[in-house]
């Protein structure tokens, strides 16, 4: 055969199979729209079901159910990418539950999704700077506000958040949603106790025959807490993340009590206990209380054995600690206000078991123009009680001085520090226990009766 | 014929090959969604304050792809976007278009404004005031918290504006960056944010963050002087009690001035004074 027919054989049967190539370019189409119309589709199907709602949607939010509690949203969506909006998310002290207007927009990507384009409650979630917890830092309470459409579900409208994957869901709203959503400012603030709540915080549970008590820790910013069991070596533990209701909490996750979940806790205005309901007597209640929940030794520093040690407030490292309860700061001020213009209590130094067998409350006070400067003193002389039962110490009212030394006389009680003085001098006694402050080494003086709290300086 | 005998089979193929592709779809209309969303009060503003004026075009709706994910961020208040763009006319773009002419703005400048409405706070407890990408697109934080009654809130949101432009600047005519260099050589520190700020100038830095690189270096030193009055320029100075560090100070403000002359033939004071009698409109009107 010529080389020419081999070249012409095989042109030939390229050209055929150039042909047979192109016989069959149809797919089988899956879809009966391109992706373009379905992702359209999906937009205007995603806008028209969140306007159809006529009392809009609301959706409880929880960020992450591992380390926040939930906030409640009602949304009500308006033509041309309008939409009113409040939430309970509370800002500082302020839980603002008013609506207001902002825009929206059905943006396309890699599926359709509900973004809240401007600036409204929802984007509080989403503050860099305002953080609930130090391991949150600069992520504020890890909201989003770009939510992915995945579809619907018996009426209710699931999304996927941005950032993190959670699924969030809007339920259809209802007139009574938007009028009770600001009765949940009431509850909010009751679970977070107030300047004369008592410090403590248990949950006890009750199995129906035995109650259980557990230290409760609750972070009210993060709406978030933890109960650990005061049960001698048990390891029990739970947390719950509460999102608020009219009437009470409801935690994303379960407490649970012999087999049963329980996640409801309603509030009792008597009592101003939370408490879960289960069957056959078993319940779970939060209570405040005045009693620590761990007692320490460490009033034992405070006795004569231990020597001369002494602790201060400082205006300019302790004040800023939590652990300072709204009642010391509240007689602080008022103690201050009374000191006289431009004065300010720079500290409350307790000095304990001096070389001369004394001891004493030093008041520091400066004045506001040169705060470093002393410009007056007053000792308040007391001895020590303590109870080994009890674990607390007792300030024994002395005499008042305006100078620390054996001679000098007693001056008239200063009228303007009574009231704050009496909850250091309380009969009942306090509780001395060590705390957490980055630092210095720092410690508590509790009261056992009152919400008085304040951190001290260990100068030992 | 014998090139046509030779090369038949070819033709036949190429005819083909044509006519095989003949009847493909032709293109029809887009179908992506390219119409117009409704304009507000606010969009309609924007396009004849910025847009039309000087092609620069100002994005506070929230669009993911314009802001870095991972950070916490969220868009502004609708109600806040006028009051901070107008202070960013007045005290940035008035002041550029009067000493350096009517078209120097247009010109020279960003082509995108991004708004963020709160803080991009980093983890090591630093702010991030702005960005500029490019020297395409300025992003401008905290313009929920800017208050136009306050000079040092305006001042320091001011700050960014000019201090990124100046970056600008710098990308279409370079400073004396070998003189600029020669100055405070050792200062310069990735960990300026530990530095206190009175450390700083006695080295011959007049901000912290001036100490990252010379670039910043530059912008800072432009921005500080651009931000204060003379007195206000005059008692950082005089607050400095290293006398190197001073005259270094002084030496990078000279290049700064000199810089402005010699590339876009502006009078640097004069547009300080300008920069600081538009500030004062804003601040007391």
């Amino acid at each position: 055969m010529k080389a020419i027919y081999i070249y012409k054989y095989l042109i030939i049967s390229f050209i055929a199979l150039l042909l047979v190539s192109c016989t069959s370019t149809e797919v089988d189409a899956k879809f009966d729209q391109n992706a373009t119309e379905r992702l359209s589709a999906r937009q205007k199907e995603l806008n028209d079901v969140l306007l159809s709602s006529a009392e809009g949607w609301k959706a409880v939010y929880y960020t992450d159910s591992t380390q926040l509690g939930g906030w409640t949203h009602l949304f009500k969506f308006l033509p041309e990418g309008k939409v009113d909006m409040a939430s309970d998310f509370t800002l500082g002290t302020d839980t603002d539950t008013k609506t207001y207007r902002s825009q929206y927009e059905i943006q396309a990507g890699s599926t359709a999704s509900l973004v809240f384009t401007t600036g409204n409650r929802i984007h509080l979630l989403s503050d860099a700077n305002n953080y609930p917890t130090s391991a949150l830092k600069a992520k504020g309470y890890l909201g989003d506000f770009q939510f992915f459409y995945y579809g619907q579900k018996n009426g209710d409208i699931i999304f996927r958040t941005n950032r993190n994957g959670h699924f969030l869901r809007f339920v259809k709203a209802t007139a009574q949603d938007w009028t009770d959503l600001p009765k949940n400012t009431a509850i909010i603030q009751s679970l977070k106790g107030n300047a004369a709540s008592p410090l403590f915080r248990v949950m006890e549970t009750n199995d129906g025959a035995v109650t259980h008590q557990f230290d409760f820790d609750y972070n009210p910013n993060a709406r978030f807490g933890t109960a650990t069991s005061l049960d001698l070596g048990s390891q029990e533990a739970y947390d719950v993340a509460f999102a608020f209701t009219p009437t009470g909490v409801v935690s994303k996750l379960p407490v649970v009590v012999k087999g049963q979940k329980l996640t409801n806790f309603l509030y009792d205005s008597a009592t101003t206990n939370f408490i879960a309901t289960g069957t056959n007597g078993v319940s779970a209640t939060i209570k405040f209380r005045n009693e620590p929940t761990r007692l320490t030794e460490d009033y034992k520093l405070l006795m004569p054995q231990s020597g001369n040690n002494v602790y201060a407030y400082i205006y300019s490292t302790t004040k800023s600690e939590s652990a300072n309860s709204a009642l010391f700061l509240t007689l602080l001020a008022n103690a201050e206000a009374g000191a006289g213009t431009g004065l300010f209590i720079n500290r409350i130094q307790p000095w304990f078991n001096n070389a001369d067998g004394t001891s004493y409350i030093e008041y520091r006070f400066s004045t506001v123009a040169n705060p470093t400067v002393v410009a007056a003193r007053v000792y308040h002389y007391f001895t020590i009680k303590t109870d080994a039962t009890a674990k607390t110490v007792t300030l024994q009212p002395g005499v008042w001085k305006s100078t620390a030394t054996a001679a000098s006389p007693a001056i008239v009680a200063p009228s303007f520090l009574k009231t704050l003085d009496d909850q250091f001098m309380n009969p009942n006694g306090l509780y001395f226990a060590r705390v957490q402050v980055s630092g210095y080494t720092g410690y508590t003086l509790t009261s056992t009766t009152t919400p008085f709290r304040l951190v001290l300086y260990s100068f030992q | 014929m014998k090139i046509v005998k030779t090369y038949k089979a070819a033709l036949i193929a190429g005819v083909l090959l044509l006519a095989s592709c003949a009847h493909e779809d032709q293109p029809t209309e887009s179908r992506l969604d390219f119409s117009v969303p409704t304009k507000t009060d606010l969009d309609k503003w924007i396009s004849t304050s910025f847009l039309d004026l000087y092609n620069i075009n100002v994005y506070y709706e929230w669009d993911q792809n314009t802001v870095d994910n991972t950070r916490y961020l969220f868009p502004p208040k609708v109600e806040k976007v006028q009051p901070a763009m107008e202070v960013v006319k007045k005290i940035w773009i008035d002041s550029y278009t009067t000493i350096g002419g009517v078209n120097f703005v247009k010109k020279i400048a960003p082509r995108e404004f991004v708004l963020v409405g709160g803080v991009n706070l980093n983890t090591n407890g630093t702010l991030t005031l702005g960005l500029a990408e490019g020297g395409q697109r300025i992003t401008l934080f905290q313009v929920d918290n800017l208050n136009k009654k306050s000079r040092a809130n305006v001042t320091q949101f001011i700050h960014t504006i000019q201090h990124e432009y100046v970056h600008i600047l710098n990308q279409t005519k370079p400073f004396d960056e070998q003189a600029w260099s020669k100055l405070t050589p050792v200062g310069y520190t990735s960990t300026w944010y530990t530095e206190p700020i009175a450390t700083s100038r006695n080295l011959g830095f007049v901000t912290s963050y001036a100490r990252l690189n010379i670039y910043e270096d530059f912008a800072e030193t432009a921005a500080a002087i651009l931000t204060s009055s003379k007195a206000e320029y005059d008692a950082i100075l005089a607050s400095v009690t290293d006398a190197t560090a001073k005259a270094n100070i002084k030496a990078k403000e000279a290049l700064v001035v000199k810089y402005y002359k010699d590339a876009f033939n502006i009078d640097f004071y004069a547009l300080r004074d300008q920069a600081q009698k538009n500030t004062d409109a804003v601040v007391n009107n």
